[in-house]
């Protein structure tokens, strides 16, 4: 016999799983926070290029908000909903333990896990930073002691997945002239599609290639990448490249060294979305644009509205080059030394280092306002350097039914901006385009500025007879946004756990593998706001030419406010675990409540003060909300089925605002959309009720808030419209395998959220010389028409108000991912000498369930305000997209 | 470790230590001029509010807000309104900080002249903002000084009554004349970019003028006073200098907009000039009327007409009220003549002895004497080559009011004035709706459909929310 067959026992439950929390790890069995982990399993079913994809509809109570479609697009989350109201409110993200604020330059392909800190208990320990939930991110680390090298290769298409029906020439020719607009019509005889102009079938590829291992007491990990996209709109792209090492040496018995190094070229061409065609949007321009023009004058400029000087789409996406560039080295050494028993001190030094540059060029020649200018050469440099040089002590000791863990430490943090900004016009063609080929010397400025915080932090993790666990924690932080007199904040918490399935009369219970009661509390805190917040700020700039040469000019930029202090959030958190049948049941519940008080708010002021806002302590806001997530393995027999599923349900309140409304969301011509009020939760959308068409006049009418119709509503009769935020949101992940086959369909929602379709009040306005949809076929003309579109009204919003006529449900079903992959057996791998081969085709958006009219419901105008929400103006849609890829592992 | 954490600005200052020599009292005040330039009111939403909004233009353009100026249906949630607001009282809040902080400046590099002229400067500057927000708002909130807390109980402060507005006015820019010199120097550069003597005292005989109770008197004494000022301010024997683009910081100046092209430069005449001199194709604003260009051909008024609209053929939009079709000839504002791709030398008057002199000939004939009243419009007709008034133009108070009033209008086209003129004469809604503009579309004249509630501007809705102290002018 040459060969015994070994079957090492999985562990069956996974209890003992390890869970990377903050400043440690701890096994899943002993947590008592909210805790999310996502790890490489559940990443490899979908391709992806940065890692917000990992963990979007994976984790119940993360929002994965991507704002738009475009290669360029950041994403954001929102972990149980929305913390502040104009603080900053993207977690903290801890990349080997050095926080950052920008994820998208991060190699999805380098993580290993990701892990979730939900409520205040778990990231308490993050004290100031972690008001908003903190997301952990581990690489890779090598592991065995035969090299592993991992190819990945992925090529795919994207394409947007709707387009919308707008006029012909003739119906728009009918339109112009019924709004009294004459032309020589015999010079506007093209048929041009602009959505199909525009819009293009997208492209990406991706390779990378890694090296992992272990020989003696070194651990390595390398990898290099490169990733490519070109958009589904026009011009826009993004391209990466990625270089990474992560050391990790064992010197001797007592002390350990390593290294996590990352370098990343980043760099995009965006496309100006969100605005109308006035302003050069491309999506609105694509709409309203008439057919009956063609895309270039004979002179080679291209061609504009018959009644109006506004360009094609393809002048915004051709007509100037505009890319950004961005350089950055993300890494961290670190020492760790043990020494008595069971104490261990680990010196850790981080640092985050960025090059941005943005170059823009307006063509002197294709573009109107190219030629006004004579060209324009734009260049902004951004530098940011951060660096984190914490310490912590801990220690660990088991006595008897005691097991104790403490962790001492503390954390000092600087960050670093620097900016820089040129712009010159009149350039003599467009050979050279970069500022210096401009004779004209508009701009060049540049500015610094800089933050800090030191923090000491402690915990406690004790447990009792691996029944009852406790953790204490407790950090005091300081902020140099905030006055002398206020400074420190300070952050405990606690959570403790009892498992149940631990005590005497749950063993007879054979199915259960456990059962954990946990709740928690804690405090934690926000400091997100403008640097030097504090202080009554006077700024530069303010210039002006007496005596013939311009002289030095400053102004008032805030008022002071020496007692600004830290926002806080306040989160109680009770959750159970429960898992059976060897681990084939998982399922977790949780409930939470978070209150945040002395908010940083930016609140507005009445102009007469000179100032617009300030930022002042007031204000409360509240979060509460139900997270259930079930896993199940449903077939386990040579069909292998498991299913995920998750659903989270958040409710927002702003509870108190000292009796201010705040309004934001402004649509071009029509006002503000949004509304933050007391007893409101934020993303509320906000305008006049609409009414109908009046059938003698064809205007619009609306109902004024004593309930009578008006032709001519006034600023008081807007009232509360939608409610851009979800009743819950979903996500449901299968994994079907039989053999080498596997196939993986991830399903993910947002259910009872309110859109507001402002691309509509353009698309169906009739305002102007703007081409409209097939909708205002059905417009008002002569008295009597009974119709839900109101007539043609050149020059007047007053029958497109934002109103309830153009609040869309946004509830979607997204067949988000299918993967369909094969491994080749092993038998024909291992004779290449291969460990897998995996082949495999992946669809993404292929399906959507959605009422939405829109291009896609999965969109933002405003981003990521938190005040403005739920608004389509033209915005750059989620694309679909087929993907090919191949890994190999040898 | 809290010396760690003791981090100032690096790229700006604080109200601490921003204020504490002579340069940094100069920079402040330097930026409180620079609301010229940083307000769109002062730029140019002035010619929409006193041009457009009355029977010299119309609004052109594609922009809706300016429209709603043009058609009476300004809304307190336009976002202009809230713009020349907010923008006015940031002014305020400058000059306020000067006034506060010079106090403490103890550097003896400022010299006790230096430092009553740039208070003078100061004062001048925030009677000018009161100025402007009054006529167009009546009785507004009055800050006197620089906000230093955002306390509501400080901060929401209820409307003043309009009297107590021009009151304080007066008050600003008598004290003001008395700080300032008549010139800083023989250098016009200087002597047109600050306010003098001679600024404050021509804007306080405007306010006498304008404000509720007309006082003509008190006008012709402040008048008297600019006319005696060392400045020598004079009409240029040629009107079109004034708007030639190259005669700038002249006699007839007393105060204006300094720009010197470049990063100070004016976006204004983009907005304005035709194709042929903007190098751009897209629809303009501020289209000059029928009834103005009228108005010029009645009197036979060439020099003021070529200086103030030129006409140009357009192939790339349809104007509805000069021919509905493209190849029409339509008018342009034209007092500025240079666009420069967004980054014109060209100015606005702030305030111009032209003006002076026809407010000088308002006020005689309101308090009498009709002779002197003539001879003041003479002067001014005698420059561009138009004869005396008539006989029948000078034979009473009212015809001469009419004849004084056209004579304005002509002069002052475009150079933000109008609607004042209409007003202070209590004749904006019968002129207004007796206006007859064709709208070639329909056939029908435009009806304005003014009411006297809507001669004063609605307060910013945004600023009724922020403070509840404030009450609404009539709708």
């Amino acid at each position: 016999r040459s060969t015994i067959d070994v079957t090492l026992q999985e562990s069956v439950t996974g209890l003992d799983e390890v869970v990377v929390v903050g400043y440690g790890t701890q096994q899943k069995k002993d947590v008592t926070g909210s805790v999310a982990m996502v790890d490489a399993d559940q990443m490899n079913s979908r391709p992806n290029t940065q890692m917000g994809a990992l963990i979007e509809g994976k984790a119940a109570g993360v929002q994965v908000l991507s704002s738009s479609g475009k290669p360029s697009q950041g994403f954001s989350i929102r972990i149980r909903g929305t913390n502040s109201i104009t603080a900053g409110s993207e977690p903290l993200y801890v990349v080997d333990g050095v926080p950052t604020t920008d994820t998208r330059s991060i190699n999805p392909a380098d993580i290993q896990s990701i892990s979730i800190l939900k409520d205040a208990s778990s990231a308490a320990i993050y004290g100031a930073q972690g008001a908003n939930g903190v997301v952990l991110i581990t690489t890779y680390k090598g592991t065995s002691d035969r090299p592993t090298v991992k190819l990945d290769v992925y090529n795919g298409f994207s394409q947007v997945w709707r387009t919308l029906p707008v006029l012909n020439g003739e119906q728009y020719r009918d339109l112009m002239t019924e709004m009294g607009k004459n032309t020589d019509w015999s010079l506007y005889n093209h048929n041009t599609d602009w959505q199909k102009e525009i819009f293009q079938n997208g492209r990406s590829q991706n390779y990378q290639l890694s090296v992992s291992g272990k020989s003696n007491k070194t651990s390595y990990y390398m990898s290099g990448g490169w990733v490519e996209q070109v958009g589904a709109v026009r011009s826009a792209q993004m391209n990466r490249y990625n270089f990474k090492i992560n050391l990790d040496q064992e010197v001797n018995k007592w002390l350990t060294v390593g290294t996590r190094m990352a370098y990343s070229v980043y760099s995009d061409v965006d496309v100006n979305d969100n605005q109308g065609v006035d302003k050069g949007g491309v999506l609105l321009g694509a709409l309203t644009t008439p057919p009956v023009i063609g895309i270039y004058n004979p002179d080679g400029t291209f061609t504009s509205n018959p009644f109006q000087n506004w360009e094609n789409p393809i002048a915004s996406t051709d007509g100037s080059n505009r890319k950004y560039k961005s350089q950055r080295v993300l890494g961290n050494v670190y020492a760790k030394i043990d020494f008595l028993k069971g104490f261990s001190f680990k010196a850790n030094l981080g640092i985050d280092d960025r090059n941005d540059i943005y170059d823009y060029f307006l063509d002197p020649f294709l573009t109107s306002y190219g030629r006004a200018l004579n060209g324009q050469g734009i260049n902004n440099t951004n530098k940011t350097s951060y660096y984190i040089w914490d310490n912590t002590l801990t220690f660990n000791k088991t006595l008897g039914s005691h097991k104790i863990e403490a962790l001492a430490g503390s954390v000092i943090q600087e960050f670093y901006w620097e900016n820089a900004h040129i712009e010159t016009r009149n350039f003599s063609g467009n050979g050279v385009q970069t500022t210096n080929g401009g004779s004209e010397m508009i701009a060049a400025s540049s500015d610094k500025a800089k933050k800090r915080n030191t923090s000491f932090l402690g915990r406690v993790n004790y447990s009792f007879k691996d029944k009852y666990l406790l953790t204490v924690n407790f950090r005091a932080d300081a902020s140099s946004v905030f006055g002398p007199d206020n400074r420190w904040g300070y952050f405990p918490s606690s959570s403790i756990g009892w498992r149940i399935s631990q005590e005497p009369f749950m063993q007879d219970l054979s199915f259960l593998d456990d059962l954990k009661l946990r709740a928690g509390w804690g405090v934690v805190g926000n400091d997100q706001i403008t640097n030097y917040a504090w202080f009554g700020r006077v700024g530069s700039g303010a210039n002006y030419p007496i005596g013939g040469s311009t002289m030095p000019g400053t102004y008032p930029s805030s008022v002071e406010n020496r007692n600004l202090k830290w926002e806080q959030s306040e989160q109680t958190n009770v959750g159970l675990d429960f898992m059976a049948f060897r681990g084939r049941i998982q399922f977790s519940a949780d409930v939470y409540i978070r209150n945040t008080s002395d908010l940083l708010l930016n609140a507005p002021l009445p102009r007469s003060t000179g100032f617009d806002s300030a930022i002042q302590n007031v204000g409360k806001l509240q979060n509460k909300g139900l997270e259930f997530n079930l896993t199940t393995v449903n077939v386990k027999k040579a069909i292998n089925w498991s299913t995920n599923f998750n659903i989270s349900f958040n409710r927002n309140k702003v509870v108190d605002l000292v009796g201010q409304e705040i309004f934001a969301g402004t649509i071009t011509n029509r006002g503000d959309a949004s509304l933050v009020k007391e007893g409101l939760p934020l993303g509320t959308l906000f305008g006049y009720v609409w009414g109908g068409v009046d059938p003698q006049t064809g205007s619009a009418y609306y109902i004024a808030k004593d309930g009578t119709s008006t032709f001519t509503p006034s600023a008081d009769d807007r009232v509360v419209i939608g409610d851009a935020n979800p009743k819950f949101i979903y996500g449901m992940t299968n994994d079907i395998s039989y053999k080498s086959l596997s196939l993986s369909i991830f399903l993910q929602g947002s259910q009872g959220n309110d859109m507001l379709n402002a691309s509509r009040m353009e698309t169906e306005g009739m305002t102007g010389p703007q081409n409209q949809s097939t909708a205002v076929l059905r417009r008002w003309r002569q008295p009597g028409d009974q119709t839900d579109i109101p007539k043609a009204s050149w020059g007047s919003y007053d029958n497109s108000r934002i109103s309830s006529r153009f609040i869309e449900d946004g509830s979607y079903l997204r067949l988000k991912t299918v993967t369909l992959s094969y491994q080749l057996p092993k038998t024909l791998t291992e004779k290449v000498k291969m460990q897998n081969v995996k082949v495999y085709a992946t669809g993404e958006n292929l399906w959507t369930l959605t009422n939405y009219s829109g291009f896609d419901p999965e969109v933002n105008a405003f981003g990521t305000q938190n005040t403005a929400k739920g608004i389509d103006y033209g915005t750059y849609p989620q694309t679909r997209n087929i993907i090919f890829g191949l890994n190999i592992t040898f | 470790c809290d010396n760690y954490l003791d981090l100032t600005p690096i790229s700006e200052e604080t109200s601490s230590i921003a204020y504490s020599t002579a340069n940094q009292i100069e920079a402040a005040l330097t930026g409180a001029y620079e609301t010229f330039q940083s307000s769109d009111y002062y730029v140019w939403d002035q010619i929409l509010l006193e041009d457009v909004r009355t029977d010299n233009d119309y609004a052109g353009g594609d922009n809706p807000e300016i429209f709603a100026i043009d058609l009476f249906n300004i809304t307190p949630t336009n976002s202009r309104v809230l713009g020349w607001w907010s923008s006015l009282y940031n002014g305020i809040l400058k000059a306020n900080t000067v006034l506060d902080r010079i106090q403490d400046v103890t550097d003896p590099k400022l010299t006790d002249e230096r430092r009553q002229q740039i208070k003078g400067e100061a004062l001048f500057l925030r009677a000018l903002h009161y100025y402007n927000l009054a006529k167009n708002w009546g009785g507004v909130p009055l800050v006197l000084e620089s906000t230093t807390t955002t306390d509501p109980g400080k901060i929401q402060l209820p409307r003043a009554t309009e009297a107590e507005v021009y009151a304080q006015i007066l008050k600003d820019l008598d004290e003001a004349a008395k700080l300032l010199p008549d010139t800083y120097g023989r250098d016009a550069t200087v002597n047109k970019a600050r306010a003098t003597a001679g600024a404050a005292y021509a804007l306080a005989a405007k306010a006498c003028a304008q404000e509720p109770a007309h006082n003509y008197a008190k006008a012709l004494e402040y008048i008297a006073k600019v006319e005696a000022s060392t400045a020598n301010y004079r009409l240029l024997d040629s009107y079109a200098d004034l708007f030639d683009g190259n005669h700038y910081n002249n006699a007839e100046s007393i105060l204006e907009v300094q720009y010197t092209g470049g990063s100070e430069g004016n976006w204004a005449p983009q907005m304005m000039l035709p194709p042929s001199l903007s190098g751009d194709t897209w629809r303009k604003f501020v289209v000059p009327s029928h009834n103005l260009i009228d108005a010029y051909d009645a009197e036979g008024d060439v020099v003021r007409k070529n200086a103030s609209v030129i006409f140009e053929k357009v192939t790339d939009w349809v104007d509805e009220y000069w021919g509905n079709a493209k190849g029409s000839s339509i008018p342009f504002a034209y007092k500025m003549k240079n666009a420069m791709g967004w980054a014109s030398t060209d100015r606005l008057y702030i305030l111009r002895y032209g003006d002076i002199v026809l407010l000088k000939a308002e006020a005689l004939n309101e308090t009498g004497d009709l002779t002197d009243a003539a001879a003041e419009v003479n002067k001014i007709r005698a420059r561009v080559n138009l004869a005396p008034l008539t006989a029948a133009q000078t034979a009473t108070k009212d015809a001469l009011r009419t004849a004084i009033l056209n004579e304005r209008r002509l002069e002052l086209a475009q150079e933000g004035q109008r609607w004042d003129d209409l007003k202070r004469h209590n004749l904006v809604v019968s002129t207004m709706n007796n206006l007859q503009e064709i709208d070639l579309r329909t056939g029908q004249p435009t009806q304005y459909n003014v009411t006297e509630a809507k001669t004063l501007l609605p307060i910013p809705q945004q600023e009724l929310d922020r403070n509840p102290q404030l009450v609404q002018n009539p709708l």
